[in-house]
């Protein structure tokens, strides 16, 4: 036994050697080689200009003041929401607290307020008129009668936004697209604007993003809407073509719209007599009021509503054979549009005034 | 005796075959790996060529910022070959990307070749490569960033401790998106250099180009298939000579459905893919394309965030 011992003792210790010095080795040649762990440089910090990337937030100050006719004189302003009207509450609440607190009352026309003579009558006892981005068609006697409202100094406002799809409940699939441009264009142009379609950009001087454009007024201007305006900031603006009216506000330079994608100097804001048009709505937001010159805009828009000067009692009592009722085959004081979309017939109606461009309003 | 020599001389032949058999199994064995050595020893160094495809996301970022940096640690590892199909993805996952190439193109040539689509994100991610290759049907650019604006109000059972808590206002999300976007942009310009021609607008406008288009502004280099990439990359190395590692990302996770027709079993596999879902835009994200944008989607999610 204690031979056979010995026998092996030479070759433990070898094996012990062997393995002592491959793990000193593996021990030691770390720290003669250095570490594993490379450089680090802070990449992302040396890659990050700071000052191009940091925004500046937006002032947001300045005070809605509307300037109204004398103390006591009060005016009522009617806002249109019977024609489906797309305009947020949040927006209108803008509008209406400044009226509001400058003593005049809001009147927000509903759906039967607005059916047959009765929208005369609305109009009768209103001052002003806010008409935005309707997604259902006036008739033909609606549209005579904001005409012959406006011809008597009642002032109208028409905003207008881009013609958003809009997803909502109901229709087909739970979707309904609604356009509201095509809405417009009848009640648009019978005040001699247009709005276009599609919106417009700037990708080069913007606020944040490039669909908020920048607008000044034009230089001299003596439009009552750019008044004390240096810039506003318009979310997402349609630009308005109009042959005769005012241009109170146009974007600045290179600005773009979108389907074309033609730089040109666009009105976005425009006055014709006694109807203003602004081609957007979000600057009403709450969020939006206050920045650049929006707030200036916003009491320009409810000054324009309540200094007009309404002959009282109009617009008229429609004649006997019923130029309210929309839709029927013969109009009053206009031809109204046929119920079928063929063409306008000459003879059809006794008025020798065809209006620019009615609408064809499906009965409801 | 004769029968012995017969019987020696029978065992001896036996022999001499089992030993030829057996030299030709060994040499079978050890052949190709001698092949492979020789072949290796000629080899002045290895071409690491990494995929990045399908959505950019954190955990791909993972993988690929371990491939990278293997390919920075290995000696052996001479240059780097983005193999590149994808739309982009999460804005941080891309720039994580963006600095990972641009730490390894620092130290060893890296070269992009566009498979398919290197958009947004994924353009972001191979902007500091030395060389870009892409083919004339592919395509890159849409630089820019894609987020939700609106935020649905937080109900009145949640409480939070002050008014910016989980519900920025739209314009402090379009304050972020826009400093993203300018980020993107700026990088951009730096790492194209004098070859692009488009300005930082015409870049922002975001679109993407064709190959033949995208070579003539600048936004890569020429067109070229995968393999001149791995050329050009060996050649950047100074190597004649070269190995290639393909570095593949890992495959989704097969699920297998089975059911038993007919006394027979059918297994049905079907791919799960991060890449199939649509991913809500939640947060600002560096993509091309979404596969379907459902408006109000964006929103709820952002409100139980």
């Amino acid at each position: 036994m204690p031979m056979q011992v010995r026998e092996l003792t030479a070759p433990a210790a070898v094996f012990a050697l062997i393995v002592t010095v491959v793990l000193i080795g593996a021990l030691v040649i770390p720290f003669v080689s250095g570490g594993t762990s490379p450089e680090v440089t802070n990449l992302a910090a040396e890659q990050t200009n700071t000052d191009s990337v940091q925004i500046t937030p937006n002032t947001e100050e300045g005070n809605i003041a509307v300037d109204g006719p004398g103390p006591g004189e009060s005016k009522t302003v009617l806002i249109d929401k019977a024609h489906s009207n797309r305009l947020s509450d949040e927006k209108l609440s803008t509008l209406t607290n400044a009226l509001v607190k400058s003593g005049h009352t809001v009147q927000i026309l509903s759906r039967e307020q607005a059916r047959g003579p009765a929208w005369n009558e609305s109009l009768r006892s209103a001052d002003a008129v806010v008409i935005a981005n309707p997604t259902q068609p006036y008739k033909s006697g609606q549209l005579a009668g904001l005409e012959k409202f406006a011809d008597a100094g009642g002032r109208v406002t028409l905003l207008a936004d881009p013609a958003a799809i809009s997803v909502g409940g109901g229709g087909l699939l739970g979707l309904s697209i609604q356009e509201s441009s095509a809405q417009y264009t009848g009640l648009a142009s019978s005040f001699g604007f247009a709005a276009q379609s599609g919106y417009l950009y700037n990708m080069h001087e913007y606020q944040n993003n490039f669909k908020s454009i920048y607008a000044t007024t034009p230089a001299e201007s003596r439009n009552p809407l750019s008044q004390g305006i240096d810039r506003v900031v318009l979310r997402e603006a349609v630009a308005i073509s109009t042959a005769s009216a005012e241009p109170a506000l146009n974007t600045v330079d290179r600005t773009v719209r979108e389907p074309t994608r033609r730089e040109a100097t666009y009105t976005v804001a425009a006055t014709s007599g006694n109807v203003a048009i602004v081609g957007d709505t979000d600057f009403m937001m709450p969020t939006n009021v206050y920045v650049a010159d929006n707030e200036v805009l916003l009491g320009n828009l409810a000054t324009f509503l309540v200094s007009g000067n309404k002959r009282p009692g109009a617009p008229a009592t429609p004649d006997s054979n019923g130029a309210q009722n929309a839709g029927t085959s013969t109009g009053g004081a206009i031809p109204t549009a046929p119920t079928a979309p063929t063409a306008p017939r000459p003879g059809d109606g006794p008025s020798p005034s065809p209006v620019p461009e009615s609408i064809i309003a499906p009965s409801e | 005796m004769s029968r012995n020599n017969d019987s020696s001389a029978g065992s001896t032949n036996t022999f001499y075959i089992v030993a030829v058999a057996a030299a030709v199994v060994v040499s079978a064995v050890l052949a190709p790996v001698a092949y492979d050595y020789a072949q290796s020893a000629q080899s002045e160094g290895t071409v690491s060529v990494i995929t990045v495809s399908g959505v950019i996301t954190g955990s791909k970022v993972d993988t690929l910022s371990e491939d990278l940096r293997e390919a920075r640690i290995n000696d052996s590892i001479k240059s780097v070959v983005l193999k590149v199909d994808s739309g982009g993805g999460a804005v941080a996952p891309s720039e994580r990307l963006y600095l990972e190439v641009l730490r390894t193109a620092k130290e060893i040539p890296v070269v992009a070749s566009v498979q398919g689509v290197s958009a947004s994100g994924a353009y972001y991610g191979i902007l500091p490569a030395n060389e870009t290759f892409m083919l004339s049907s592919g395509q890159v650019g849409s630089v820019g960033v894609i987020g939700a604006g609106g935020t649905a109000p937080v109900p009145d059972r949640i409480i939070r401790t002050g008014p910016d808590k989980a519900q920025p206002t739209t314009e402090q999300r379009r304050q972020q998106v826009e400093s993203l976007k300018r980020q993107f942009v700026n990088r951009v310009v730096e790492h194209r250099g004098e070859n692009i021609t488009l300005s930082r607008e015409e870049i922002a406008n975001a679109k993407t180009y064709l190959g033949p288009r995208a070579a003539e502004n600048g936004l890569i280099d020429q067109l070229g298939t995968l393999s001149v990439a791995i050329d050009h990359a060996a050649e950047m190395a100074g190597m004649e000579d070269y190995d290639i590692a393909r570095k593949e990302p890992p495959r989704g996770g097969l699920i297998f459905f089975a059911t038993t027709v007919d006394g027979q079993k059918m297994i049905y596999k079907q791919q799960t893919s991060n890449d199939a879902m649509a991913i809500p835009v939640t947060q600002p994200l560096a993509i091309n394309e979404l596969p379907y944008h459902d408006p109000g989607m964006g929103v709820d999610a952002n409100a139980s965030a």
